[in-house]
């Protein structure tokens, strides 16, 4: 029996300004499935799914919803009408309730005739809603401000799927989440499938997506390029096959470093001496020249607190953070001494939205680009200009607005400002969070040269493969302890780490 | 064939749109002051043009130089509400000085004065706001309160409701008096559009504005360029308080009341976003200074009473606030 598509888009064109982000797109998503949307940064796949769910508007081209003619005013419209997305970045207010969250927007159906609200209801039904997600440890009364970004996540989710969702559109969510948050939203998502619903999967994570996806489209440059059926992905040379649609050409097998020498120079970079903070104590660190140092732990176990205790963005109450013979007060000291750092909160903290590429890229370097009180424009339109080369930014020139690229190439804005200003040490917190594979693959290529060059760089990864992939040294944290210490090995394996995580 | 024309037609149509979107700002700016020109020539004709021009140029010189420093402040998402206050004490202390010493190089002496004043008390305005995390209009509030006990006490001193400067510092001659101010403009444009486009106070002070925690962890100092940024105002305060002294020659217990929301005006009006950032310009700060004071002008040529030149005002600065709160970022400064 044939299908019948729950959402058709016809001809879909999306230009941003003079960027073509889709060009005469034709997709159909039907009911009973999980529909993986793969493609490298920048290929179009959340500006699909954000005019399908109403966030904006395509500039030319139909949509049908259920057989009629869909054009949502906004996300509100598109969430009451049964299709709700959960989008890569925050999406909660801050300094409100869980339940205020969950409920943001809807407060007449727990208000009397239009009169009193009864929050007591809003907290219950918050509470009720959040245990049935298997959330109990979240509590509807408690502040928002309280959870970390991964709890938020969950949040956002439990806000957007109610009874009435028809379509559920996950955008690179997951990499915000932690295993526990990961495996709520697959049952979410599969349960979805099972109710004959229709769930749009869009991750950067292969695994992920062939173990969780029924159904795959990939993109490349606003253009279909393919439609992958569950026995097509079941294939064994599935993976090579979608990259090479999603690339355009062949990857190969050089992804992480490909030796086992954990050799190093001598000297220090950078030292943490019995360094105590909140709830870090007593932590000590050797950072060497040419040496890479991974850390990992499920979210909350203080790794994320340790890069940015060597950044000089944390307090201490004892103990100091050196770099050489200098003492690392503050972020000012940490960069004047040759260290940068990738913030894992790319949008609020490592960039400024709406600033150009090319003033993103250059700001730590315009000290090292001044002549007396002269900037040189030329000299900072040379310096964007060789990193946008490099990273492959796919902008149409510096000028354009960081807040108009895709999330990978913003994360590719962030690294390249450090690239840029030839940091001798580098703290990256997810430097590949939110990267397709063929800007990992250069990314983990750029970390290899680095060290080569006897660069010094502290790897915070959430993504385990990563860690064994490409570090000389492999610290794990668990309750802001230090656990276990792993050498680079070929043999180390991920479920010989896990135990030391949980 | 036809395909590819709609094609070209809709990239077209796209980036105009585009175009106009990006810089709504500049181009509403731009309009805003050519439809005044306009209004201005075509209320003004004959000999009362020139003299007309005359005015606007005096009027605006002391605007456009207030304005010029307060971009700086602005680009970071600040502003000062002292700085009205601050330009009385200025211009009276220089009268005060200049009539003490006697002669030109007492009027010298009372605006090094002041000019040494003004950048203390930039410095003490983006140094306290960001060392007690307090806003910056908490700050200038406390300034603006100071300066108007300032104002009063010195006034009360010389027992007068009016000081008048002894010693001539202007021109005698109107229209040389004119390009003397022109060219003050003109040469303080050419520096603040160099430090604001062309050297690392401009580049911070919008980044600052921009994302204050990406421009910290980019190695800025929001310490130092929030001090060097209110004391490019102090500068310009400075200099403006001695323009408006050599138009004026006199100062009272009023003088300088209501610039600070006068330059606010300017500055929304020549297209500054009012979160500051990297979209602040240095022309905002010419171009405003002009529109308003050619506003004024014009009011004032079609037989406007008084009163209600301010009403319509208040009237076009409420409009461009609430269609820039409208805007998703659209906030007014911190």
């Amino acid at each position: 029996m044939e299908k019948e598509p729950i959402i058709e888009v016809r001809h879909m064109v999306k230009n941003f300004g003079p960027t073509r982000a889709l060009r005469d797109v034709d997709v159909s998503f039907y009911r009973g499935e999980i529909r993986g949307l793969v493609g490298e940064n920048g290929s179009g796949k959340s500006t699909i799914t954000s005019i399908v769910a109403g966030m904006q508007k395509a500039t030319s081209g139909e949509m049908f919803y259920k057989g009629e003619p869909w054009n949502p005013a906004s996300m509100v419209d598109a969430q009451l009408h049964g299709i709700s997305m959960v989008l890569q970045e925050a999406n909660t207010i801050p300094n409100c309730t869980v339940a205020e969250n969950i409920f943001a927007g809807r407060f007449n159906e727990f208000a009397k005739a239009n009169s009193f609200l009864s929050m007591k209801k809003v907290n219950a039904a918050a509470q009720k809603l959040l245990d049935s997600f298997g959330l109990q440890r979240i509590k509807a009364t408690d502040n928002i401000n309280q959870y970390g970004f991964e709890d938020r996540k969950l949040i956002e989710i439990v806000r957007c799927v109610s009874d009435e969702t028809e379509v559920f559109v996950v955008d690179e969510t997951t990499t915000a989440l932690s295993h526990e948050g990961r495996q709520i939203l697959y049952k979410l998502i599969h349960r979805l499938k099972d109710e004959n619903k229709s769930v749009i999967f869009i991750s950067h994570d292969m695994d992920e997506i062939l173990e969780q996806c029924t159904d795959l489209t990939v993109l490349r440059d606003g253009e279909i390029k393919g439609h992958l059926n569950r026995a097509e992905m079941d294939e064994p040379d599935s993976v090579k096959k979608i990259r090479f649609l999603m690339v355009g050409r062949e990857i190969g097998d050089a992804y992480y470093r490909e030796d086992y020498d954990s050799s190093h120079l001598p000297e220090v970079a950078l030292k943490l001496d019995h360094v105590s903070f909140g709830p870090i104590k007593d932590f000590s660190l050797e950072l060497h020249k040419g040496e890479i140092i991974g850390f990992g732990g499920l979210s909350g176990c203080g790794m994320h607190e340790i890069g940015r205790a060597a950044f000089g963005l944390e307090k201490l109450s004892e103990g100091k953070v050196t770099c050489g013979d200098r003492e690392i007060k503050s972020c000012l000291d940490a960069i004047e001494n040759g260290i940068g750092y990738i913030s894992k909160n790319r949008d609020t903290e490592a960039l400024i939205l709406e600033g150009s590429i090319a003033e993103n890229i250059v700001l730590p370097s315009v000290n090292a680009l001044s002549h007396g009180t002269f900037v040189s424009p030329k000299a900072e339109k040379q310096l964007a200009d060789g990193e946008i080369e490099n990273f492959r930014i796919k902008c149409n020139s510096g000028k354009q607005w960081v807040n108009t690229l895709s999330g990978g190439n913003k994360q590719k804005v962030s690294f390249s400002k450090w690239t840029a200003k030839k940091s001798d040490v580098l703290i990256m917190d997810c430097p590949t969070r939110g990267v397709d594979i063929g800007v990992k693959q250069f990314m983990y290529h750029v970390i290899d040269e680095m060290k080569k060059q006897g660069k010094s760089i502290i790897l915070i990864s959430e993504e385990l493969a990563e860690l064994i992939g490409m570090a000389d040294k492999i610290l794990i944290m668990k309750d802001f302890e230090v656990t276990h210490e792993f050498k680079r090995d070929p043999k180390l394996s991920e479920t010989d780490i896990i135990e030391y995580m949980i | 064939m036809s395909e590819t024309v709609t094609s070209q037609k809709l990239d077209e149509r796209t980036s105009f749109k585009s175009f106009v979107k990006t810089h709504i700002f500049d181009l509403t700016a731009y309009a805003g002051l050519a439809v005044m020109l306009v209004l201005f020539l075509i209320f003004n004709s004959g000999p009362r043009l020139m003299y007309n021009f005359s005015a606007v140029v005096q009027a605006a010189a002391v605007y456009s130089i207030l304005a010029l420093g307060a971009v700086f402040i602005y680009s970071m998402g600040f502003m000062d509400v002292s700085l009205g206050q601050q330009v009385g004490v200025y211009v009276i202390l220089m009268i005060l000085i200049g009539n003490k010493i006697g002669g030109p190089g007492g009027v010298v002496v009372g605006f090094l004065v002041s000019l040494a004043l003004a950048l203390a008390c930039g410095a003490i305005n983006g140094a306290v706001s960001i060392f007690l995390g307090l806003p910056s209009i908490v700050t200038s509030l406390f300034l603006m309160f100071f300066f108007t006990g300032a104002q009063y006490l010195m006034m009360e001193s010389t027992g007068e409701n009016t000081i008048k400067l002894i010693q001539n510092v202007k021109p005698a001659d109107r229209n040389t008096y004119t390009l003397m101010l022109i060219g003050i403009i003109i040469l303080l444009a050419i520096i603040g559009n160099y430090f604001f486009n062309y050297t690392k106070l401009g580049k911070y002070t919008r980044a600052i504005g921009a994302n204050k925690v990406a421009a910290k962890q980019s190695g800025i100092s929001l310490v130092k360029w929030q001090v060097l940024g209110y004391m490019a105002l102090g500068f310009c305060a400075a200099v403006a308080s001695f323009v408006m002294l050599t138009r004026t020659g006199t100062a009272g217990k009023g003088t300088g009341s209501g610039y600070a929301m006068d330059i606010m005006i300017c500055l929304i009006l020549g297209g500054m976003p009012l979160k500051g950032g990297m979209k602040s310009k240095i022309s905002c700060a010419l171009v405003g200074a002009f529109t308003y004071t050619l506003l004024s002008n014009v009011l004032t040529t079609m037989g406007v009473p008084l009163n209600w030149v301010n009403f319509v005002k208040a009237c076009i600065f409420l409009l461009i606030v609430l269609l820039t709160c409208r805007k998703p970022n659209g906030v007014l400064p911190r």
